[in-house]
């Protein structure tokens, strides 16, 4: 399998903090590559590295073959990385099915001369991505459709996520990255939120996915490649249950005198 | 609408009676605006007009119900409206001071819709769309006035010059947000009103004088208007002029509004990063935003400038962008309807409180104050975009 992403000794100080330090790691083609570590570790610095958020101090990232180092965030979209925030970003004053059609942002491309003088072409257009959104609304689990009227910041936890996911989803990624999807979830929206997870990589076998999470539960269903980062560093990485048995792992997580306890 | 469930849909026949009914409601109450003399007749006035406002915030599905209606025989609505429209000047008849409130009331009214494209779609404080006004009417009575050029040739120029100046301040704008964007538009106001001011060529704060009435296909702006024997005032033909350039101003405003165009804005609106992370360049939505408003407001200008004949830098203050910005305010952000409504009152009601004309600034401030902290989403608030047969 090809390269999709390439992360080649990237740092990121911001004034003495150094939140990632020289970090090195790839994700092929069609992959799952979970990310666990502490809080404050970098896990989010490393998504905003990726999608252009911040600049690196220093490294290079490489997606699909192009540099994007420092490229800004619309630009980085458009080259097919999509992302869901930690603490839901969701347009909350604009119903659910706005949310997922300003996802579909980078794939239409009516400008303002085009909406005002072919208004035809303009509303063919968005009849075009309310049908694809509808239908991407349908597809995850909670009822997310049947709501598609509602304002996004009337929402449940759970459901929030799920739109989160959705409007990633609907720029038609090469590489989503999650941050935290389970956040706010009980059990079994979690087991369902897995199960969305694993029904997107069977339809979409090419699909790359960066996960970001706490919950052991999602982390465990995905136990092909673990990495852990500790204070902005790659600690260790490998399967799940070699990540876990790992010494450091335990430190960073329980501390020192428990892990050895 | 949408989530709620409790306004049924309304059946063709009684939606257009009501499509009707309510849109000859509100010329009536535009008409008794008009016509009230007097304090205490317009305080009455204005209790009705509150009385309004306060049934439709209780009950919520008469709003609903009106606007479905509406929505419902789109061809009845519009048939209406143009009815009211060309029909007012012959219900004001000879009283040229109507018409002329009317007049500025309509121009206005396209420089809130243009303002509207910032602070109710994207939510960008631009205190210079009094600039972008005063700039479309200064270029169209430069053009006229020293190379003769006919007011239709002059009119797109305008528009493009503004737009020029809109891309001009909207670039630096955009290293700047919140507070400090503000402030650099207030800046850039000041700096053209002073400009014109200062300047020879633009008349120093004398103005311009004796800019030519327009004339269409041999009548002249300046002659009165004969229409099947009806004898109409001068200022008939900018009221119609006016009330097109209205009538594009809110096409424009519904083509971008249900565009991806107008999603962008409203995306930045809500959250700026998120926005950037659907692939929103978000820096050049905000110039976009900039030139949009600066397009229609020189058209707005222009016509001003061949109404009045006169333009001095008196009338492009930093006093008219922040009255525009108050009728979006007041009239209901990123709600084209609502803005309109909050451009008529704020014009004609000072108009009609002559008594406090000293209080004029106090007032728009009173007001502006008022409704951000009692009703912060304006008289008509936004609407969620419906899509196809769904309502």
């Amino acid at each position: 399998m090809s390269v999709l992403l390439d992360i080649e000794n990237v740092t990121m100080r911001f004034g003495g903090l150094v939140a990632l330090d020289d970090v090195t790691f790839s994700i092929e083609k069609g992959s799952v590559l979970a990310v666990i570590g502490p809080n404050g570790a970098g896990k989010s610095t490393l998504f905003n590295v990726v999608t252009g958020v911040y600049k690196p101090t220093a490294g290079r990232v490489t997606f699909d073959g192009a540099d994007i180092t420092g490229k800004p965030t619309y630009e980085v979209v458009q080259r097919g990385i999509a992302r869901t925030f930690q603490a839901s970003r969701l347009f909350s004053d604009l119903s659910v099915l706005d949310n997922v059609i300003i996802g579909m942002h980078t794939r239409t491309k009516t400008g303002v001369l085009k909406a005002l003088f072919r208004p035809g072409a303009s509303r063919r257009e968005m009849a075009a991505c309310v049908e694809k959104a509808e239908t991407l609304l349908r597809l995850g689990s909670g009822d997310l459709y049947e709501q598609r009227y509602r304002p996004a910041g009337t929402l449940a936890q759970a459901d929030r996520r799920r739109l989160e996911i959705a409007r990633a989803l609907a720029s038609q990624p090469k590489l989503l990255l999650l941050d935290e999807p389970s956040v706010g979830m009980d059990d079994t929206e979690t087991d369902a939120l897995v199960a969305d997870i694993a029904r997107l990589r069977s339809e979409h076998p090419e699909l790359s996915v960066i996960l970001i999470e706490h919950d052991m539960r999602v982390v465990e269903a995905f136990p092909e490649r673990v990495m852990c980062v500790d204070y902005g560093s790659l600690i260790a990485e490998g399967g799940f249950a070699a990540v876990r048995a790992d010494p450091r792992v335990q430190e960073a997580y329980l501390g020192k005198a428990a892990a050895h306890a | 609408m949408g989530g709620s469930t409790s306004s049924p849909a309304p059946r063709t026949a009684t939606a257009a009676a009501l499509a009707i009914l309510s849109q000859l409601c509100g010329a009536a109450l535009l008409y008794a605006i008009l016509k009230a003399e007097g304090t205490w007749h317009v305080a009455g006035l204005l209790a009705l007009l509150g009385l309004g406002f306060y049934l439709l915030e209780r009950f919520p599905w008469i709003g609903d119900f009106v606007t479905a209606s509406l929505a419902r025989v789109p061809l009845v609505t519009m048939a209406t409206a143009a009815v009211i429209v060309l029909g007012f000047p012959f219900l004001v008849g000879t009283n040229t001071y109507v018409l002329h409130l009317l007049i500025v009331a309509q121009l206005y009214a396209v420089l809130a819709l243009a303002l509207n494209f910032q602070l109710g779609s994207a939510n960008i404080p631009n205190f210079a769309t009094g600039a972008s006004y005063g700039i479309g009417a200064y270029v169209s009575a430069l053009l006229a006035l020293n190379l003769g050029m006919s007011f239709w040739l002059t009119l797109p120029i305008a528009a493009l010059a503004a737009t020029l100046f809109g891309f001009i301040i909207g670039i630096p704008s955009m290293r700047t947000r919140d507070t400090y964007l503000a402030l650099v538009t207030i800046a850039f106001g000041v700096v053209v009103q002073q400009l014109l001011n200062n300047l020879d060529w633009t008349g120093g704060p004398n103005g311009l004088v004796g800019i030519p009435a327009p004339s269409l296909f041999g009548h002249s702006f300046a002659s009165p208007l004969q229409v099947f024997g009806w004898t109409l005032p001068s200022q008939a033909n900018f009221y119609y002029l006016a009330a097109a350039l209205v009538v594009v101003a809110i096409v424009t405003a519904q083509r971008l509004h249900g565009s991806r165009i107008g999603l962008a804005w409203n995306a930045l609106r809500a959250d700026e990063i998120a926005a950037k992370a659907q692939g929103i360049n978000v820096a050049w939505y905000k110039v976009l935003a900039f030139a949009v408003d600066a397009f229609l407001a020189a058209f707005a200008g222009t016509i001003y400038a061949f109404y009045v004949s006169y333009i001095s830098p008196d009338n492009f203050t930093f006093l008219v962008s922040v009255t525009i910005m108050t009728m979006v305010i007041v009239g209901g952000m990123d709600n084209i309807f609502g803005v309109i409504v909050g451009a008529f009152l704020l014009t004609i009601l000072p108009e009609k409180l002559r008594a406090f004309s000293d209080y004029r600034l106090l007032f728009f401030g009173v007001v502006v104050i008022g409704f951000l902290m009692i009703r912060p989403q304006g008289l008509f608030p936004q609407r969620l975009r419906h899509y196809g047969g769904h309502r």
